[in-house]
């Protein structure tokens, strides 16, 4: 079979089977499959289900789709490489196993890549959140010379040292989709259903912009932080601490930080204190998750002492 | 004589980390040898991205025997007085492993001591190289370390596979929880099955059987080649990129390129545009024809020996379309109004947390440049100085800088061109980061000088001013390489500004910014300057260090002045009468050292030689003025070689140290004044010369 022009595109798939796909091959190895978080965030690694999850002892696989907003990258739906809200297909793999790059080349398969036939390769690339306190190392995956995965080892996450490590997988679904179907803009990707990406999300897109670039009221948001701010730490001073709550007020903050970055509104020494602000919860949350956990006896089991998964 | 092999195989390792690793692990396993007296035995080592390996031939397989003297308790103690031995001598005969009967005595400096000639049986060589390599692995350091799994171990990347050999047999080892076996694997994807390894001798050959290549030499050479295949192919050559083809080597276990096309609409956009979203984002190279313009063809590094289904070139042609397109739309969006109009927006990008903004940082450079204008006697308006100082920053908030930082200048120069602004300035924009230290082409106009003299000058003096200052190999704002870069437009510009003037200025400014007390931050960059200027001479003058040493003594902050002095110095120092004069100013200096300078009165002038000596150093006043006015420096160095006589002569016929009070303060007088005027050309004493004293 020769996949070149419209035979390539009507066999490659559409956005909404390459969601499905990932999702019915990560579900088979064993990960629960979880909904985005029903709040803005930057990136998947924001979602409890892994900002949470990969600290402590407890082993845990999962997957699920964030949409991810980052109001800067936005540009009024008129650059076809970039957009201001994109579609991130996150996987956790804790610990991470001996195999998770073979289960990783797999999971390629399932989309219909075969790697006999590419170039598939791994380039360094590393992952800090100043935000969150986290870090990792990994790479970039390349296939022929798209990158299409981000794949990470956390090292670090709420300034806590990690053990055991987790594998984060990050698949950037429009770029994939983008690829696979040759689009020279991502508002031609087929999404499902007879429509296309633009169809579905390019009025949102331009909509984001004009908000987020010239109509956000500056004040409103920095009011917001601090509000968002205090109501973390309110959570966290609960006694017991409310964890997902302090962590929701916690994004709330790093959202708005967003928002009012888009808009120009923090200036250069600023910037860094903020950062600090968001930092100073995101560390206090997982800290107190670390021993909620703790105090519940890791109900999931505890890797580090050769439990099976609970 | 046996071979040994060892493989560690991980996963991706990052390819900056590999050539350090090869060197590590090669010095380490040399070091475990030699420690174990296997000596003169060379290790190769080699790696892909896949895997680190190092092979050892010529090995014995055990250790020689040896013996070994003991030495034990002294001599008195071991034996009693009636030379029977003590239980001090049986404790060391146990713990030396000989009969009592077998203790020996040895003279030694500090007494009689007890001894024992212990015999130590040579250790299998396997058994050896099992304990040393483990600690070997995990002592090798990386630039970034990780743990994986449960998180126990540290290393560059997760392990999976260890193969550690001698000739046929395993090396029975344990390293990150994976057992030395003698099997491996192919590549990827051409031989991705199981090998096993029956010798270390064949394993070189084992693996390019399976398309792994592991001799980073040879991919670089069968790269190259591939590379100027595919280019003579499409009519090109490659655009050259060292750094990018040492990279590709490292990137992977089969050395393959693939070439695609590039869309010819994209190569209208500036070619270091299209250069740098191929390197930056792809690590592609590009092609060139023969007069260097650029050619639709780039060639992306593949790990592996084919394309079967084109898929390969046509993904990376799509990826570069995109690239391009995406290159293109920041080009159009940045180009939609005048670079000028950004200038303000670098309020919002922060140069250093104590000195707030790049604005800031412009507006310091201007003042910088507005004085050095002044000071080198360039007419400029000084607001045309201050407005480039902001606008050659300007491109720093364009999304094109955004996204590749390595373009900054040159996209300024490019829209400043574009925007129809005066060749000076546009080429102000794109040269002033030129020259990278002592390296590289100096900016041509006056303007390009003016601004990069002024920015480096105030990066090195407000970063000094908050704190950050470069210590050993620590220099992460590059403030070394900044500095000579100032030295060196200075120079090439042949500006005889006084540089200490513009040091102290600089930090002025800075200190306004960072706040602190001025003196102290002044006392840090003048010495900081003064060292680039001294290196400055001995590496680009090419003159000696303690020529350098002895101009820069006299007087420093004047360059061009200085680097004339320093050549005329330089080129008489090794004459004879220098040589003498250069001893006889060490005396001057001895004896005048601390003494008070009470001046000299002609009328209490006795001797004939002192006489001498007072109507030359007259004479040498005036002509030295009148050289130094003609810029004739090396006249000035030949007039001085003239007192190098009466000098000698002084010394030999006249008592300085007379005992007469005034006599004595009246030849110390000439002594200084003569010493004065030498120094305003060069302090002989720091010349280091041959047969006196240092």
């Amino acid at each position: 079979m020769v996949f070149f022009g419209s035979v390539w595109k009507e066999a490659s798939l559409d956005l909404q089977t390459l969601i499905l796909s990932l999702q019915q091959y990560w579900a088979e190895v064993g990960c629960v499959i979880q909904k985005p978080y029903d709040l803005e965030v930057g990136a998947g690694t924001m979602h409890p289900e892994t900002f949470l999850r990969v600290l402590g002892p407890e082993p845990y696989r999962v997957a699920y789709v964030q949409p991810s907003r980052r109001p800067a990258d936005a540009r009024y739906g008129e650059n076809p490489f970039r957009l201001g809200k994109h579609l991130q297909l996150q996987v956790i793999l804790k610990p991470s196993p001996d195999d998770v790059q073979d289960l990783y080349l797999q999971s390629l398969k399932a989309l219909g890549i075969d790697p006999a036939v590419h170039d598939i390769r791994f380039e360094e690339d590393n992952w800090e959140s100043p935000t969150l306190g986290a870090w990792g190392v990994g790479w970039q995956v390349l296939l022929d010379g798209m990158e299409i995965t981000q794949f990470t080892y956390f090292q670090q996450a709420g300034g806590v040292e990690l053990a055991p490590i987790s594998a984060e997988l990050t698949y950037g679904l429009e770029r994939i989709a983008m690829f696979l179907q040759r689009r020279d803009s991502i508002y031609d990707v087929v999404w499902g259903g007879g429509r296309r990406y633009g169809d579905v999300r390019l009025k949102e897109e331009w909509e984001a912009s004009v908000y987020g670039f010239e109509v956000a009221d500056v004040s409103m948001l920095r009011r917001h932080f601090e509000d968002w701010e205090r109501e973390a730490g309110r959570c966290l001073e609960h006694d017991p601490p409310l964890i997902v709550p302090a962590l929701e007020a916690t994004l709330k903050t790093s959202h708005l930080f967003n928002l009012m970055d888009a808009r120009g509104a923090i200036s250069v020494t600023e910037r860094v204190g903020l950062i600090g602000r968001i930092r100073r919860n995101a560390v206090r949350v997982a800290k107190a998750y670390v021993l909620q956990r703790g105090e519940m006896g890791h109900p999931l089991g505890n890797a580090l002492e050769g439990v099976a998964h609970g | 004589m046996a071979d040994f092999l060892l493989e560690i195989r991980t996963e991706e390792i990052p390819a900056n980390a590999l050539p350090g690793a090869r060197r590590q692990l090669g010095e380490k396993l040399g070091q475990a040898l030699a420690q174990a007296s296997f000596d003169g035995i060379e290790v190769r080592t080699f790696s892909t991205n896949r895997r680190l390996v190092a092979l050892v031939s010529g090995l014995p397989k055990r250790q020689a025997d040896r013996t070994e003297v003991l030495t034990g308790p002294p001599a008195r103690i071991a034996f009693g007085a009636d030379g029977a031995p003590t239980k001090a001598a049986e404790g060391f005969a146990k713990k030396a492993g000989v009969p009592l009967e077998q203790l020996e005595r040895v003279e030694t400096p500090k007494g009689e001591y007890v001894a024992a000639t212990v015999r130590l049986e040579g250790r299998p060589t396997a058994e050896i190289l099992a304990e040393a390599i483990p600690s070997i692995l995990s002592g090798l350091h990386f630039p970034k370390m990780m743990r994986w799994g449960l998180g126990t171990h540290v290393f560059v990347r997760p392990v999976h596979g260890v193969v550690a050999m001698l000739d046929g047999e395993i090396v029975p080892m344990t390293v990150f929880d994976v057992k030395a076996d003698f099997r491996t694997v192919g590549h990827r994807v051409h031989a991705p099955g199981i090998i096993e390894i029956t010798e270390p001798a064949a394993y070189i050959r084992a693996l390019e059987e399976r398309q792994v290549f592991i001799d980073p030499e040879k991919r670089r050479h069968s790269l190259e080649a591939l590379a100027g295949r595919l280019a003579a192919e499409a009519g090109c050559r490659v655009h050259p990129d060292e750094d990018l083809v040492a990279e590709h080597v490292e990137l992977v276990e089969y050395p393959g390129l693939i070439r695609g096309e590039i869309d010819r609409a994209h190569l209208e956009l500036p070619p270091e545009v299209v250069i740098t979203t191929l390197r930056h984002h792809q690590k592609c190279l590009i092609l060139e024809r023969e007069d260097g313009e650029l050619a639709p063809y780039f060639l992306a590094v593949v790990d592996r020996a084919d394309d079967p289904e084109g898929l390969i070139r046509q993904g990376n042609e799509w990826v570069i379309g995109a690239r391009l397109s995406d290159a293109a739309f920041f080009f159009k969006e940045d180009r939609t109004c005048p670079l000028e109009d950004l200038v303000p927006r670098l309020e919002r990008l922060e140069f250093h947390r104590k000195l707030g903004s790049l604005a800031a940082k412009a507006e310091r450079t201007g003042l910088l440049g507005r004085w050095l204008a002044e000071a080198a006697g360039i007419t400029m308006s000084p607001g045309e100085v201050e407005r480039v100082a902001r606008l050659v920053k300007a491109d720093l908030v364009t999304h094109m800088v955004g996204e590749f930082p390595e373009l900054q200048g040159i996209m300024g120069g490019h829209y400043l061109r574009l925007d129809g602004e005066p060749e000076e300035v546009w080429t102000a924009a794109r040269d002033h980061y030129q020259p990278q230290g002592f390296e590289g082409p100096v900016p041509a106009s006056d303007l390009g000088r003016l601004i990069g003299a002024a920015d480096r000058m105030d990066s090195v003096a407000s970063l000094f001013a908050a704190g950050e200052v470069p210590t050993g190999s620590k220099d992460p704002f590059g403030l070394r390489r900044a500095a000579q870069g100032l030295v060196r437009i200075i120079a090439a510009a042949g500006w005889n500004v006084d540089i200490a003037a513009f040091v102290r200025r600089a930090c002025e400014l800075a200190v306004e910014t960072a706040g602190g007390d001025l003196e102290p931050v002044v006392a840090q960059v003048m010495p900081f300057i003064t060292d680039r200027v001294r290196r400055y001479l001995v590496e680009l003058a090419h003159v000696s260090p303690d020529t350098a040493d002895a101009v820069m003594h006299a007087a420093w902050s004047a360059l061009p002045a200085l680097e004339a002095r320093a050549h005329a110095l330089e080129a008489v120092r090794s004459q004879p009468e220098f040589r003498a004069l250069t001893l006889a100013f060490k005396r001057v200096r001895n004896i005048t050292e601390g003494q008070p300078d009470a001046g000299v009165d002609p009328g209490l002038l006795i001797e004939p030689a002192e006489k001498q000596l007072y109507e030359a150093a007259v004479q040498f006043q005036s002509e030295l003025e009148m050289s130094l006015a003609a810029h004739r420096v090396d006249e000035a160095f030949a007039h001085m070689g003239r007192l190098a006589g009466i000098l000698d002569q002084f010394f030999i016929d006249v008592l300085v140290m007379a005992e007469d009070q005034r006599i004595r303060a009246n030849r110390i007088g000439l002594l200084k004044m003569l010493g004065r005027d030498f120094l305003t050309l060069a302090d002989l004493s720091k010349l280091q010369v041959e047969g006196g004293e240092s």
